[in-house]
C-alpha cells in the first residue's frame, strides 16, 4: 500500500484505520511514512515515519525506520505531520451564558467542567483546524472566576474528554470584571450589573479580601478543632496559596500586568499570566519573576495605535520581545472573539518575528508543559498519545489545510 | 520611439534640467510577476514619465545612465493591488438619510486617514472608494491612489458610479427591497415629468405659443442628476448585496441598470443563482464563514470565493479595514486554502478589479504602456512572512518599509530587546582584533 495517496484516499485510509482499530481491539498498527514531521520541541525530520498503535505513538524515526510487519502504511509524501495543537486558553466549549456566574464576583469553587457542552460547534471548529487539546477556563467577568479544566476536543461526554480537572483557577485584573457594573441607586435590581466592584480598586479589593480569608483559614487549620470548615471557595484559594492549584491571572494592559505580579507577590502565590497584550512593556519584570505567559491572539495587533477598551495596545513585536527576553510563553486564541484558528495565530507570531520552530512549540510542547501534561501530549514520541495532524503543506503557510486530525489514533476531523 | 534617440534626448535634457532624469526609473528584480504574462527571473523594468517603457530579462535591457536605479535584485516585483470596492479613508461613510444619490465621496475622503497609509503598507495602489453599505442610494464614488495631500492629488477617476445597498439595518429585507424600487421609480417619474415638460415646450413652440427663438433652459435638478444618469445607464451602479436572500432582486435590478455587484459572504443558499451572474463581482472582505445546521447543530465552513469560482464567475477580493482580512497575503492564502489556484487568487486583487473599473489598460498587470504602479516584496506574495518593502506609484517611490513609522513603533521594543546589551564592548573587541 506504499503509494502516493490523494487526499481523499488518505481520508478514507484514516477512516478505515480508525474502524480497524475499533474492530481489532487496538491490535492494528499504522505507519505514516515519507512525511515531514515536526515532532514538537525538536527540529523537523524529513522523510520520517510515525508508527501508531492502540491510540499511542509507538515509534518515530527517519527513513531508516521501517513500517512494522503487517502494519497499515499510509504514504504522506509532501505532507507535514505535527502533534495535535494545544490551545491553553480556549474561550468556548460552553454556551456563552454559562461562562460568567452572576451570583457573586468571587467564585473560586465553580468548575467550568460543569458547563462543558461537547456539542458546542466550536469544539468541532477547533479540531478541524488541528487543535486536539484545549484548556477551558470560566469567563472573564468575575474577579475570581473558578476552576479550569483540560479536555480533548472530541467526545460526547465531558467525563471522557477531560484529561485534567481543576487545572487552573482564573483571576481577572483590570476593567473587565467591573466594566458594566453600576452601583445600586434605588429602583429594581434586575441586572447582573447592579453589583460591585465598579473600579479597578474594587476589583483588586475583591481579590485581596478573598485571599485574606484564605490565609486566615490556613492559619486556623492549625488552630482549635471544632471550628467551622472554611467555605468551598476559600478552600480552593488555600490550595492556590499552597501551590496545589495553579493560578492564572488574566491581565492585558501594562497597569494590570504590573498589578497581577504585585498581588501574587503580596500573597506569595505563583501565577501564569494570561492574555498579556502589553507584555512587551513589562518584559523585564516578567523575566525577573520567571512568569509564564499565555499570549492571547497575536494576530490582533494595533498598527495605527488603536487601543482596546481596557487600555492595552497589542503590538506586533510582542512575541519577539518575549522570545528575546527568554520568557516562557505559549500562544493561545484567548478571549478575543475575532481570533483566528490557533495555527494561524502562530503564523502571525512568525510574521512578527518569532522563529517557526518556536512558534510551533508555543502551540504544542510548551502548553503541554504549562498544563503539566507533557508526558502525554504536545510532542510525538513513543508512549505519548497519538494526537496528530496531517497538513497539506507547512502548517505555517496561509494556504495550509489540516487534511486529517487524529486523537488517540482515531480520525476526528471532517473532510473539508 | 527609437531607443538610442531616446537615450540621447534624455542625456541632453538631463544636463540642462537635472530633474528630468528622475523621470527615468529602472527596477532590477529577482522575480517579476507580470500577472498577465509569464513571470520573469532576473528582470528589469524601465519606467519613463510614470509609465512602463520596457520590461524584460536583465540581459536584454540596457539601463540608461541617467535612470534612478531601484535595486530589488533579491526581491519579488509585481503590480500594486487594485480594490474595486472600499469605504475606507472616509470620515462618515454612511449618510443616515437613506436616499442621497447626489452625494459624492470626494467630500468625505480624508487624505490624512491612516487607512491610506495602511493600504500602501499592504501594496495597494488603486482604490475605488464608495459610500458605505448602510445607505440605500448613497452617492457617487471615485478611484483614488493612496498617496497625496489632497483628494485632487489622489484622484485617478471621478464619478465612477453610484453606490446602492440592499443591506437591512432595521426593518425587513422586503421593506428594503421595496424602498429601493420606490427610489428608482421616483427617479423614473421625475425624468418622465421632465421629458413631458420639455415635449410640451417644444410642442407649444411649434404651435407658435412660445417665441421661436426661445430655448429650453430648464436643466435636470442637481440633486437628481446622478440618479438620472444611473437610470439612463450613463453611470454605473455598485450594488451591495448582503446575502443570498437579496440576490434574486439584485439580478432583477441588473436587467434595468448598469450594475456591478458587491456580494456579502453568506451565499451558499444562492449557489444555483450564482451561475446567472453575467459580470465579475466584488466580494466582501470576509470570504470564509461558518454555518450551523439548526437540526444537527453541525457546522459547515463555506468560502464565497470558492463558490464563485465553481460557478465560473470572475471575482475581485476586498480587504478589511483591520485584522487578518486587511492583509492581501491572508486573503490570497484563504482562497488557496479553499482550493483556488494561485493565479485565480492573484487575479482577484489585480486584473479582475482593474477590468471592473475600466482601468485594465492602466493598472492590474505589468506591461509596456501601463502605469508604473509597482510593489517590491521581500518574498512570495502569498507567504505570511513576506513584507512590502517599497511601493512605486506612477514611477514615484511613495512607500518604503524601512522608513515606515508605524512599523518602527510596532517593532522597536522587539529590536531593543534583541539588540546586544553592551554594544561598546563589542566595538572594543573589534578594535583589539583589528590591532
Amino acid at each position: 500500500m506504499t503509494r502516493l495517496l490523494p487526499t481523499s484516499a488518505l481520508r478514507t485510509g484514516a477512516a478505515l484505520m480508525a474502524l480497524t482499530v475499533f474492530a481489532s481491539a487496538q491490535q492494528a498498527v499504522t505507519a505514516y511514512t515519507n512525511a515531514t514531521i515536526l515532532p514538537g520541541g525538536k527540529p523537523a525530520m524529513s522523510n520520517a515515519t510515525l508508527v501508531v498503535s492502540g491510540g499511542k505513538v509507538i515509534a518515530l524515526g527517519g527513513s531508516a525506520l521501517k513500517a512494522p510487519e503487517g502494519a497499515i502504511v499510509i504514504d504522506c509524501k509532501g505532507k507535514t505531520i505535527t502533534p495535535g495543537l494545544i490551545d491553553a486558553s480556549f474561550q468556548s466549549g460552553t454556551k456563552s451564558e454559562d461562562l460568567n456566574e452572576q451570583s457573586d464576583e468571587v467564585t473560586p469553587h465553580l468548575r467550568v467542567l460543569d458547563s462543558i457542552d461537547p456539542e458546542d460547534p466550536r469544539f468541532q471548529r477547533a479540531r478541524n483546524a488541528g487543535v486536539t487539546t484545549v484548556h477551558v477556563m470560566p469567563g472573564t467577568r468575575n474577579v475570581i472566576g473558578g476552576l479550569g479544566c483540560v479536555l480533548k476536543t472530541h467526545g460526547t461526554d465531558p467525563k471522557e474528554m477531560v484529561i485534567k480537572e481543576d487545572a487552573s483557577m482564573r483571576i481577572v485584573m483590570g476593567a473587565e470584571p467591573s466594566m458594566s457594573n453600576r452601583a445600586i441607586r434605588g429602583g429594581r435590581v434586575n441586572s447582573m450589573y447592579y453589583r460591585r466592584p465598579t473600579t479597578r480598586m474594587g476589583v483588586i479589593w475583591a481579590v485581596r479580601r478573598a485571599f485574606y480569608d484564605a490565609k486566615e483559614a490556613l492559619n486556623k487549620t492549625q488552630g482549635a478543632p471544632g471550628d467551622a470548615p472554611p467555605s468551598p471557595g476559600t478552600q480552593i484559594l488555600t490550595q492556590v496559596l499552597q501551590g496545589k492549584v495553579t493560578a492564572v491571572t488574566t491581565a492585558r494592559s501594562e497597569q494590570d500586568l504590573r498589578t497581577a505580579l504585585r498581588i501574587a507577590d503580596e500573597f506569595g502565590y505563583q501565577t501564569i499570566i494570561d492574555e498579556a497584550q502589553d507584555a512587551y512593556m513589562v518584559a523585564d519584570e516578567l523575566a525577573g519573576k520567571k512568569a509564564v505567559v499565555m499570549l492571547g491572539a497575536p494576530s490582533a495587533e494595533a498598527v495605527a495605535g488603536s487601543a482596546r477598551s481596557d487600555g492595552a495596545a497589542p503590538r506586533a513585536g510582542t512575541v519577539a520581545v518575549l522570545a528575546a527576553k527568554g520568557i516562557t510563553f505559549v500562544i493561545t486564541t484567548g478571549t478575543n472573539t475575532a481570533a483566528l484558528p490557533l495555527i494561524n495565530e502562530a503564523m502571525f507570531a512568525v510574521r512578527n518575528g518569532l522563529g517557526p520552530q518556536q512558534a510551533l512549540d508555543a502551540i504544542t510542547i510548551e502548553p503541554a508543559k504549562l498544563l503539566g501534561l507533557s508526558d502525554r501530549i504536545g510532542s510525538l514520541a513513543p508512549g505519548k498519545d497519538a494526537d496528530f495532524v496531517i497538513w497539506s503543506q507547512n502548517p505555517l503557510d496561509p494556504a495550509a489545510v489540516a487534511e486529517s486530525v487524529l486523537i488517540n489514533g482515531q480520525s476526528v476531523s471532517q473532510p473539508r | 520611439m527609437n531607443h538610442s534617440f531616446l537615450r540621447i534626448a534624455i542625456a541632453c535634457t538631463a544636463i540642462a534640467i537635472p530633474a528630468i532624469s528622475q523621470d527615468l526609473v529602472a527596477i532590477k528584480a529577482k522575480t517579476i510577476h507580470t500577472i498577465t504574462g509569464p513571470s520573469i527571473t532576473d528582470g528589469v523594468i524601465l519606467l519613463q514619465n510614470g509609465r512602463i517603457q520596457k520590461i524584460a530579462k536583465a540581459a536584454d535591457v540596457e539601463i540608461p545612465w541617467s535612470a534612478t536605479v531601484i535595486d530589488a535584485s533579491d526581491k519579488v516585483v509585481m503590480p500594486t493591488y487594485v480594490l474595486a470596492h472600499s469605504s475606507g479613508g472616509m470620515r462618515g461613510a454612511n449618510e443616515s438619510m437613506q436616499n442621497v444619490p447626489w452625494l459624492s465621496v470626494a467630500d468625505a475622503v480624508d487624505p490624512a486617514s491612516t487607512y491610506f497609509e495602511g493600504m500602501l503598507r499592504n501594496g495597494v495602489g488603486t482604490i475605488h472608494v464608495l459610500p458605505g453599505n448602510n445607505t440605500l442610494m448613497a452617492g457617487s464614488g471615485m478611484v483614488l491612489r493612496p498617496f497625496g495631500r489632497t483628494v485632487e492629488d489622489m484622484t485617478v477617476a471621478d464619478n465612477t458610479g453610484m453606490k446602492l445597498s440592499l443591506m437591512t439595518s432595521n426593518g425587513s429585507r422586503l421593506q428594503k427591497i421595496r424602498e429601493m424600487r420606490r427610489a428608482i421609480q421616483s427617479i423614473r417619474e421625475y425624468l418622465a415629468n421632465y421629458e413631458r415638460e420639455k415635449a410640451e415646450f417644444e410642442k407649444e413652440k411649434a404651435a407658435g405659443a412660445i417665441p421661436a427663438d426661445k430655448k429650453w433652459e430648464k436643466e435636470i435638478d442637481r440633486k437628481q442628476k446622478a440618479a438620472v444618469e444611473l437610470i439612463e445607464k450613463k453611470m454605473k451602479g455598485w450594488l451591495y448585496v448582503p446575502s443570498f436572500a437579496e440576490l434574486d432582486e439584485a439580478l432583477r435590478m441588473s436587467k434595468e441598470l448598469d450594475l456591478n455587484m458587491v456580494l456579502g459572504a453568506n451565499l451558499d443558499e444562492a449557489m444555483p443563482l450564482l451561475t446567472k451572474l453575467k459580470r465579475p463581482v466584488v466580494l466582501d472582505a470576509t470570504i470564509e464563514y461558518f454555518e450551523t445546521d439548526p437540526e444537527t447543530r453541525k457546522e459547515e465552513q463555506h468560502c464565497s470565493a470558492r463558490m464563485l469560482a465553481d460557478a465560473g464567475v470572475p471575482f475581485a477580493l476586498s480587504l478589511g479595514s483591520a485584522g487578518p482580512t486587511s492583509y492581501p497575503w491572508w486573503q490570497l492564502g484563504t482562497c488557496m486554502r479553499n482550493g483556488l489556484s494561485r493565479q485565480q487568487a492573484l487575479a482577484a486583487l489585480t486584473m479582475v478589479p482593474a477590468k471592473m473599473l475600466g482601468l485594465d489598460d492602466q493598472v492590474g498587470s505589468l506591461a509596456v504602456g501601463k502605469l508604473g504602479n509597482i510593489q517590491i516584496l521581500s518574498g512570495d506574495p502569498t507567504s505570511a512572512t513576506t513584507w512590502v518593502e517599497t511601493v512605486v506609484l506612477e514611477g514615484e517611490v511613495v512607500y518604503e518599509r524601512k522608513t515606515d513609522p508605524r512599523l518602527q513603533y510596532l517593532f522597536e521594543a522587539a529590536e531593543k530587546a534583541a539588540a546586544p546589551q553592551t554594544p561598546k564592548v563589542d566595538d572594543n573587541k573589534k578594535k583589539d582584533e583589528g590591532q
